[in-house]
């Protein structure tokens, strides 16, 4: 589904990736951990074509992307749910929906799948006339999250989606997580939370300073001494 | 001293040139909020339609309603031109760039006009009719005023529903919130923009031609004035806001003719003056405009 060969990526003269390789296969769930400034946002802005990718090739179902504008790349469908949600504060709940089907023309099919978003989550659904600003940032993560799925995405991008949220709401965002993963979408997920991420994953990649450090399955690293040494420590 | 019908007489008038402006301010405000370009050829599209409309209405058999509906298509695809030419290639440059091409961009229009037609203001003659006065309760106004207000607040109306409701409208309002979460959705920004640069040519173009048959006169410099007004009232609203540029639009006209109306006629001459004064006054109030929001939480 998804292929990442020697991906750097620099902001001027510094490399935020460097020489990253991944790949997910369809259906997977899998997981990128490391610290903060690891590159883990920038690997997937990347993906999303928004990022200055030095060199590398990203190949998504058998035809490469790297260079393809962002709607280009949604047209393939990839769904990215940025770090810190990025929703449109200034438009409706309603409205934040609609963007996330923005390239969809079938009106009967977006009508439907912003119910389904709603019976997802029916918070949203109280609040579908509401300014997506006055939202709290549980709300607003389950909006961005239900904004990433409205493309109906083949591939769906995951940054950070429990930061700075209660552990209640982390609980009901990952159970989605996991219910989307069991459907058979293909996700990606980037997590600070390394033990959360690596419970629900299938596969994993540690990131360190731009770099994969390791790789693995997510049952295997959960246990790995290196990892629970510099990411699962409590 | 001052007789109701003398209030609503000023109040007439600052609707009128209240609608101008919002016009004007509406293409400024859009193009600031998607792309951080304060367009200072803006009021040379202005003055482009109504060089057209002008063309137009001296070739007689042109029914009045195509001598604005046809500057508007073709002055929102010059605006489109324009973007192509000029502020593309600099995108993502910075915003004092942006600033400087368009200043040049406005010069070069208004050279290209005064090669091609020269400076001298010429005479900008509708059809009899137009012009006529009606009395009602001592009020005067002409059939050109109605006409001025009637399509000014038509378009504006049309211009929200499309911009509250279509997709493309509500991607204009994504984009000009955040940019990099636009494109995430999907949303090709390249499209939006020209969108956004037909929409403000085209009332632009309006605007020029309702401004040329009020004074009655086109010249290629005319453009300028109005656009910089425009732009304080674009200010004055809240930058990127749409119904911020068409509330700063009124508040200006009204402004403007209040002081003019209301105050000893030594005091007209300050008049521009005075609209500087308040926008200052406004701006040391709420920063951001009246509706404006609090700037680059964009990403
Ligand atoms: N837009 C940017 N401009 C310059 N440097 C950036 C930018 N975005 C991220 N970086 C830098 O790139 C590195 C990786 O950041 P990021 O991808 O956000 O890491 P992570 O998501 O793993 O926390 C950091 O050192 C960060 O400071
Ligand atoms: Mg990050």
């Amino acid at each position: 589904m998804l292929q990442i060969e020697g991906l750097t990526v620099a902001y001027g003269g510094i490399e935020a990736v460097r020489g990253v390789s991944l790949d997910v296969a369809e259906g997977e769930l899998v997981t990128i951990v490391g610290n903060n400034g690891a590159g883990k946002t920038t690997t997937l802005m990347a993906i999303s074509g928004v990022a200055p990718i030095r060199s590398g090739r990203i190949v998504i179902d058998g035809a490469e992307t790297t260079r393809l504008a962002p709607h280009a790349i949604v047209a393939r469908g990839v769904a990215h749910c940025p770090e810190g949600r990025l929703v449109f504060g200034r438009l409706t709940v309603h409205e934040n929906l609609r963007l996330g089907a923005y390239q969809r023309r079938d009106g009967a099919g977006v009508r439907q799948d912003i119910d389904r978003i709603y019976a997802l989550f029916p918070r949203l659904l109280e609040r579908r006339t509401q300014l997506a600003g006055t939202l709290s940032g549980g709300e607003q993560q389950m909006l961005a999250i239900g904004r990433a799925l409205m493309s109906r995405p083949r591939l769906l991008m995951l940054d950070e989606p429990s930061l700075g949220l209660a552990p209640l709401i982390v609980q009901r965002i990952f159970s989605v997580i996991r219910q989307l993963h069991a459907e058979g979408v293909t996700i990606l997920l980037v997590e600070q939370n390394a033990h959360l991420a690596l419970t629900v994953a299938d596969r994993a990649y540690v990131l360190e300073t731009g770099e994969v450090r390791l790789a693995g399955r997510a049952k295997e690293l959960i246990d790995n001494p290196e990892v629970r040494k510099a990411y699962l420590s409590q | 001293m001052f007789t109701p019908t003398y209030v609503v007489q000023q109040i007439i008038n600052g609707v009128n040139l209240g609608s101008m402006y919002a016009l004007i301010a509406i293409g400024l405000t859009i193009v600031y909020g998607l792309l951080r370009l304060i367009n200072f050829a803006h009021g040379d599209l202005m003055m482009l339609g109504a060089y057209l409309g002008l063309l137009l209405l001296s070739a007689t058999f042109t029914p009045l309603l195509l001598t604005l509906l046809i500057p508007m298509l073709v002055i929102g695809f010059v605006g489109v031109l324009v973007e192509r030419v000029a502020y593309r290639p600099l995108r993502g440059a910075p915003e004092v760039t942006m600033l400087i091409t368009s200043l040049a961009v406005s010069s070069i229009i208004e050279n290209t006009m005064v090669m091609s037609v020269t400076a001298q203001p010429r005479a900008f003659t509708l059809p009899p009719g137009v012009n006529q006065l009606h009395t009602v309760a001592g009020v005067s106004f002409s059939t050109l005023d109605m006409l001025t207000v009637g399509l000014s607040v038509t378009l504006m109306i049309a211009l929200t529903l499309y911009i509250r409701t279509s997709r493309t409208g509500i991607a204009m309002r994504a984009a000009a919130e955040n940019l990099r979460a636009a494109r995430l959705m999907g949303i090709d920004i390249n499209h939006v923009v020209m969108v956004a640069f037909f929409l403000g040519s085209a009332l632009a173009a309006v605007a020029g031609w309702l401004w040329a048959a009020k004074y009655s006169t086109v010249e290629p410099f005319m453009g300028f004035l109005p656009g910089l007004k425009a732009f304080v009232a674009a200010v004055i609203g809240g930058i990127g806001v749409i119904p911020g540029a068409m509330l700063g639009g009124y508040l200006l006209g009204f402004a403007e003719i209040f002081f003019v109306g209301f105050l000893p006629p030594a005091f007209s001459g300050y008049r521009d003056a005075f609209v500087f004064a308040l926008l200052l006054i406004i701006l040391l109030i709420r920063p951001n405009g009246i509706l404006g929001v609090s700037t680059d939480e964009r990403a």
